[in-house]
């Protein structure tokens, strides 16, 4: 499977399901690959899924892509360790990629179960930008019948927000739509802010569209509960300590990258949340704390 | 006959317990402080799992699960009764697991890890009947009996580690765990103690008429003077009513602002609770009807110290993962 067969491959996952995860779509990609990969050694494999996920990565410059290419390959060497012939053990992790799709598939729903209850009646939630795990645990609330508003911040330069208001309209969920620079002005009126995350660090920080810090630090001085919702496929092996610590290659679009344009004039589309500003996060491995996060990430790569 | 003799004697025996539940809250009645409470739920379900009909671990699971459910519902409040029926069904699942001699007892949690490398979607459903399961079960909630027996000295043990001489102690009502950890140092070290009387039920009194008695300098304070006394203490140590998951607590009224009081004056806060009040609860779940308890959230708690040693507030989570299974949060 060449780079464009991997690409095209790539891009109709995301056009077939426009509600899939971007993370989900590369994995399903890498597990296509596997199964055509014609190599004779285990590490003929890695490296030639490891070019895979780069080119991935080129397409789609978000952090989840690197995250879940991360998360196959690491897939792949704890399967490899226990069978010794190719064929067999090539058998073996398609099977269980299947499962594990199967599995992550599932996540959203059960992150869904577990934060809907934090949702009381009459709650006014505000949320930034477009996220379909927040619109899931919405959609959750909704159908347990209780009643809620929601605040959206526009989110530019995509104006990402607006879509999520009319995702939410078609809920029949009353919902207004507020500058991103409205932020601090609306956040007395609200009872809690929940946001999704394209990427959640080893600190139990996040990695989201850009405002989500800003949001985070004015519900710090608010006091108002700062929940994220993510899938666990999504923790990443990164630890950034400042906005400057975050690689390059996630802060602006795949396009802007290619094209070799100065860095410091480009907008950066996503910035980085501490830990000590997020109250809680809602995973399919549980409600954790940010400092459970990192336990995880151990229990998984050592 | 035995058999069914033995049926109604042990409904009986749940019918009285449950009643006790009812009418005494914790500290009142015949169930005093959570301590007894734990045990007296541990021996009842260490009954329970001896003289009722079960052929398998499910069958178990179920039981207990139901008169749990009903022990709940008597007193809503007293968290202890939740949190040992939790303990001991974790305690069949691994008894369980290790009669089938599977090597999964450590891994009971969901994690990434174990996402990526099980083999089959865990069916997990108890079927499967183990002679040798009733003993084990019943050995293990022996030992969860003696642990509960031993935690009070545990944490009074370490007393001496974190109360130097010539310290000013403050404490709010009565704990009896913070008072045998007081008690404890006073044997060897010289320091005074105030005690907020804790309204309306003032039971800030008993607290000071018990330390003083072991020769403790003791003095009774108002609640609304906490703030104006707090510039001269050194530590505050107080006890809880119940650990949530997130390491928050949910204390004795007036417990909340103790804690302010305390991080407005950067001094420590030490919580001295056992492990049996660990409760999977977050604190939206947990209804409080009653402005009898207080919610403290986790960042105004310095140290928890517990009978298995002290810990942060942000390392709760792990306690919990060991203590209980992430199907038995919702009983």
């Amino acid at each position: 499977m060449n780079e464009e067969e991997l690409v095209e491959y790539f891009r109709a996952q995301m056009r077939t399901d426009p509600d899939m995860a971007s993370a989900v779509a590369a994995i399903r990609t890498l597990l296509e690959f596997l199964k055509r990969d014609k190599g004779e050694t285990i590490l003929g494999l890695r490296e030639s899924l490891t070019s895979a996920t780069d080119c991935l990565t080129g397409v789609d410059s978000s952090v989840a892509v690197s995250s879940g290419g991360e998360l196959f390959l690491r897939f792949i060497s704890l399967t490899s360790l226990e069978h010794e012939d190719l064929s067999r053990c090539k058998k073996v992790m398609e099977e269980r990629g299947e499962l594990f799709l199967e599995k992550i598939s599932m996540s959203r729903t059960k992150v869904a179960k577990l934060c809907h209850t934090f949702i009381k009646d009459g709650a006014k939630i505000l949320t930034h930008s477009y996220s379909r795990v927040v619109l899931r645990v919405l959609e959750k609330a909704a159908a347990e019948k209780k009643r809620f508003s929601v605040y959206v911040t526009e989110s530019q330069p995509d104006s990402a927000g607006r879509q999520m208001a009319e995702a939410l309209r078609n809920l029949n969920v009353p919902v207004t739509v507020v500058l991103d620079a409205a932020v601090g002005y609306v956040l007395e009126k609200v009872d809690l802010v929940i946001v999704g995350a394209e990427g959640v660090v080893e600190s139990g920080g996040i990695i989201n569209k850009i405002g989500t810090y800003q949001t985070a630090v004015c519900a710090k001085a608010h006091n108002k509960p700062f929940y994220v919702v993510a899938e666990s496929f999504k923790f990443v092996r990164l630890y950034p300590l400042n906005q400057q610590d975050v690689p390059d290659r996630f802060k602006y679009k795949a396009d802007t990258l290619k094209t070799g344009a100065n860095l410091s004039e480009e907008h950066p589309i996503i910035d980085y949340t501490p830990p000590s500003l997020i109250t809680l996060l809602f995973t399919d491995l549980g409600v954790l704390t940010p400092s459970a996060v990192s336990d995880e990430l151990i229990k998984l790569y050592l | 006959m035995p058999g069914p003799d033995r049926e109604t004697d042990l409904t009986e025996r749940i019918e009285s317990f449950l009643s006790d539940l009812k009418r005494g809250g914790s500290g009142t009645g015949p169930l005093r402080g959570s301590a007894e409470t734990a045990r007296e739920t541990t021996a009842l379900l260490r009954r329970i799992t001896a003289q009722a009909r079960w052929s398998s671990a499910g069958d178990l699971m179920e039981i207990i699960r139901k008169e749990g459910r009903r022990m709940i519902a008597a007193q809503p409040s007293e968290t202890t009764v939740g949190n040992m029926i939790r303990r001991v069904l974790k305690i069949v699942r691994e008894e369980y697991a290790r009669s089938r001699g599977s090597s999964e007892e450590t891994d009971q949690q969901e994690s990434l890890h174990k996402l990526l490398t099980s083999g089959g979607l865990s069916e997990e459903n108890f079927r499967q009947h183990f002679t040798a399961l009733k003993a084990n079960v019943i050995e293990a909630i022996n030992e969860l009996l003696t642990e509960l027996e031993g935690t009070t000295d545990n944490i009074a043990m370490q007393a001496l580690e974190h109360i130097h001489s010539n310290e000013v102690i403050m404490t709010i009502g009565r704990s009896r765990t913070a008072e045998a950890f007081l008690k404890d140092a006073a044997r060897k070290r010289k320091f005074h103690v105030i005690v907020a009387e804790c309204a309306p039920f003032c039971q800030g009194h008993e607290m000071a008429t018990s330390l003083s008695k072991a020769g403790i300098e003791t003095t009774v304070i108002a609640d609304a003077a906490i703030f104006a006394v707090m510039s001269r203490v050194n530590k505050v140590i107080i006890g809880t009513q119940t650990v949530l998951a997130n390491g928050g607590l949910r204390a004795v009224n007036g417990t909340h602002t103790l804690a302010l009081a305390a991080k407005h004056h950067s001094t420590p806060l030490i919580v001295c609770a056992p492990m049996f009040k660990l409760s999977p609860q977050i604190l939206s779940k947990v209804n409080v009807h009653c402005p009898v308890f207080d919610y403290v959230p986790p960042e105004l708690i310095t140290l928890f110290i517990s009978n298995i040693g002290g810990h942060a507030p942000s390392y709760i989570y792990r306690l919990m993962s060991e203590l209980y299974h992430p199907e038995d949060h919702e009983l």
